[in-house]
């Protein structure tokens, strides 16, 4: 581990080194196309005081975070019952799966210009898109998770004879929630990427929104740290998912440790 | 009481007519606080006898029944224990064996003291917050029996418990099973395919035929088990040594070997 | 689980599911509580998609368009298959590439495929090369793991085995190593071809002049609501089409391997 660690920090030393001496020591990269580590700090200090795109960094990050975790609940609290149903009830599968048959196919990102179409540049169509692309893996996940839950755990549930409610919220849920988690890592990915996306094709603000105007303005120092912000709430908001993930599923890592 | 049941019970799987015959004319009774156990060669059915009573399978001829009630579902006053533990991977040893009577509605204090009391006979104590996957094969099923034992059932259904286990844990639960039902008798019905385990543990073992299964005979061992005082012994080495233990033994492999050659021929 | 249905059921409900679904959507597309112009009703969509396959709009007709998005798509996706594939590989079977290439992969991971379009477009223009390297930049990292995974859990006993042959390393390369991370590699291509063609239309719809997302993008800008979801019935198709494609190489060598059942 620990020689993990320091040949993975010496690599990235030595990249912003090589990016350093590319960019700014021998212009072998020329200025317009990527931007020197200087131009990179000074787009930030600009974006971060002055503003750029319509506000400054915060409110940007703020606007953008606010969609993601709003479309994102707001699938989690849509799909995860959906999946549950679904994984329960054969009828409820064989009624409902067709339709997932037709629709998933379609790539999130398609959805936005009837998105923008129905609801505007604003918000509401930003979190439209975003629920549907998270809608789908957290629905497919879940469903996933019910149907892996051993037969014999199940019917030791049957056997004790649960109440309905109970039977949910201590076997079903538990029981898929592995699956649920792989799901909503999934869900929040597409969230990420379907927000950018949203926000590069029109928005008043966020993220997306510094790097379409960057890109306008031939601004590549802008364009860096828009991408560093995208990559750093992306991290961001996956290790506070990994948190709680590993907070629920305790039992689970013992269970994995133990058949090694 | 807990008297079972079986009145020309019959299994089809699949289309009635065409389907696949598991089981023809089973008839059993088994007496309230009595320990029967069934042996027979795998797929013979004696699995779908045992999910009969417990309510996961339905009879399609005869009647199953449980103090002359007909069986339509599952329910804690059968429990169950399975070969493969089916305990709650995602609860405690504790709140395994919890949930049947949370679900029973019995009050906090008599929970958690039937709780304590359970878990001291089962010699569990210490592992009360463990989560299942971290205990062994043996003590996972102690928690399953634990969770069956606990809710006081009038039916113990045992499907076999210890086919998972290694041979030394094996012996270990078989001699610890025969203390529990010795000093907390149940009606319990046992399914295995070891011999040596149904004489030893059962006062009655019901041998079964394949395809389709029917019971070929039935064998008093609580007579033999009293005349010649089997639980003087406390090692079940030594009580497999002795001569009645061998002749039944014995008795039963014949029969089973017989079905066998029957079925070569 | 809950019990059982028959199949005759299960195609009665499943019929029933579409059949509900088409006729909420035609109903209130009828109904004119919602506008016909941002509703159009799935006839009208269904016939706008037949009228788009030999008429021209935004520049070329459907076909037209999908040709270019798949042009696109198939360069894309082959050069992040192409790099990405023995990199994982070689990620796996050394260690010291692996803890070099890494962190560096794991950086750039987080950033999502799409934000690369402003570089992308900088460097490459908006023609064919900027939406192709936004491809590649969503297509590459499942190929780079999967083939990364395939490589790097391999029964260790497969290799004891060969070395116990005495096997020299290349040949355990090509005829352990290699044979034995396919099926995942295959997986990996499946993720990355949906993860890819998503990508493009992400692209399509923010740089580009022909390709099927400009057509919706066009479609949306002259409130053509059934412009747009023409296009996206055609988008689900060949996303459709192209992972059955690769689910197909996959079965075909499970069963080589005689791994079906």
């Amino acid at each position: 581990m620990q020689r993990r660690v320091s040949i993975g920090l010496a690599t990235i030393l030595i990249v912003c080194a090589l990016w350093y001496a590319a960019t700014a020591m021998f212009g072998i990269i020329p200025p317009g196309r990527f931007p020197s580590p200087a131009e990179t700090w000074s787009a930030l200090v600009h974006v971060s005081g002055r503003g750029y795109g319509g506000g400054d960094l915060t409110m940007h990050v703020y606007n953008s975070l606010r969609l993601v975790v709003m479309g994102f609940l707001f699938a989690i609290a849509t799909g995860v019952p959906l999946g549950l149903l679904m994984g329960w009830s054969r009828k409820a599968e064989a009624f409902i799966n067709p339709i997932f048959l037709i629709i998933r196919p379609i790539p999130p990102l398609a959805w936005i210009p009837l998105a923008i179409l129905w609801l505007g540049l604003g918000d509401a169509a930003k979190i439209m898109v975003i629920w549907f692309s998270a809608f789908v893996p957290s629905v497919i996940n879940t469903f996933a998770g019910v149907r892996n839950i051993d037969r014999p755990v199940l019917e030791a549930a049957y056997m004790l004879g649960m109440p309905k409610i109970r039977f949910v919220s201590e076997v079903l849920i538990p029981g898929a929630s592995p699956m649920i988690f792989t799901g909503l890592r999934l869900s929040l990915q597409a969230s990420w990427t379907t927000l950018v996306a949203a926000e590069l094709v029109g928005a008043f603000y966020g993220i997306g929104r510094v790097l379409n105007v960057a890109q306008q303005d031939l601004y590549p120092g802008m364009i860096l740290v828009g991408m560093i912000a995208v990559a750093i709430l992306g991290w961001g908001t996956t290790r506070v998912l990994g948190m709680a993930e590993a907070r629920a599923l305790r039992w689970n890592t013992a269970a994995l440790a133990a058949k090694g | 009481m807990g008297v079972i049941q079986f009145k020309n019970v019959g299994k089809t799987f699949g289309p009635r007519d065409s389907g696949f015959v598991a089981l023809k004319d089973i008839d059993l009774e088994i007496r309230d606080k009595e320990f029967v156990a069934i042996v027979g060669p795998s797929g013979c059915g004696k699995t779908t006898c045992l999910r009969m009573v417990a309510g996961f399978e339905n009879a399609t001829d005869g009647v199953v029944s449980v103090d002359g009630t007909p069986i339509k579902r599952p329910g804690p006053d059968r429990a169950v224990v399975f070969q493969q533990f089916a305990l709650f991977p995602w609860k405690t040893v504790y709140d395994n064996i919890d949930l049947g009577l949370r679900n029973l509605n019995v009050s906090g204090s008599e929970r958690s003291s039937r709780i304590e009391a359970i878990l001291n006979l089962m010699n569990l104590t210490q592992y009360a917050k463990h989560f299942p996957h971290q205990l062994s094969g043996g003590m996972q099923q102690r928690v399953a029996i634990a969770r069956a034992y606990v809710l006081d059932p009038d039916v113990l259904l045992m499907d076999e418990p210890f086919g998972a286990l290694d041979a030394q844990t094996r012996v270990v639960m078989q001699e610890e099973l025969v203390r529990l039902a010795r000093k907390n008798p149940r009606t319990v019905l046992f399914i295995t395919h070891a011999v040596e385990e149904a004489v030893y543990l059962a006062d009655r073992v019901a041998i079964m035929t394949r395809a389709p299964g029917r019971i070929k005979e039935v064998l008093d061992v609580a007579s033999i088990r009293n005349a010649e005082d089997w639980d003087s012994h406390e090692k079940i080495e030594d009580v497999m040594d002795l001569e009645s233990f061998v002749h039944l033994r014995t008795h039963i492999w014949r029969s089973l070997r017989e079905e066998k050659a029957a079925q070569h021929a | 689980m809950n019990r059982q249905i028959s199949f005759t059921q299960s195609i009665l409900l499943g019929f029933l599911g579409l059949a509900c679904f088409l006729g909420f959507w035609q109903g209130m597309s009828m109904s004119g509580l919602v506008s016909e112009i941002f509703l159009p009703s799935p006839v009208e969509v269904y016939e706008r998609f037949m009228t788009l396959l030999d008429r021209r709009f935004a520049g070329a007709t459907l076909p037209g368009h999908l040709a270019a998005s798949f042009q696109r798509f198939a360069y894309g996706f082959l050069l992040a298959a192409a790099i990405g594939i023995p990199l994982g590989l070689l990620m796996g079977w050394y260690q010291l590439l692996d803890e070099i290439v890494s962190p560096l992969f794991d950086a750039l991971r987080f950033v999502a495929p799409i934000a690369w379009v402003p570089f992308a477009a900088l460097w490459f223009g908006t023609g064919i090369g900027g939406p192709i390297m936004i491809i590649f930049a969503g297509a590459f990292p499942p190929c780079v793991i999967n083939a990364y995974r395939g490589a790097k859990f391999v029964d260790p006993r497969l290799i004891e085995a060969a070395n116990m042959l005495g096997t020299p390393s290349r040949r355990v390369i090509m005829e352990v190593l290699l044979p034995s991370s396919v099926p995942s590699i295959i997986s990996g291509l499946r993720v990355s071809a949906g993860l890819g063609w998503q990508s493009l239309v992400g692209a399509e719809l923010i740089v580009a002049s022909a390709g099927v997302g400009y057509m919706m993008v066009q479609g949306q800008a002259n409130i053509q609501t059934h412009t747009v979801m023409a296009g996206m019935v055609a988008i689900g198709l060949v996303g459709l089409a192209l992972d059955s494609a690769l689910r197909g190489l996959e079965r075909y060598i499970q069963k080589r391997r005689g791994l079906d059942h």
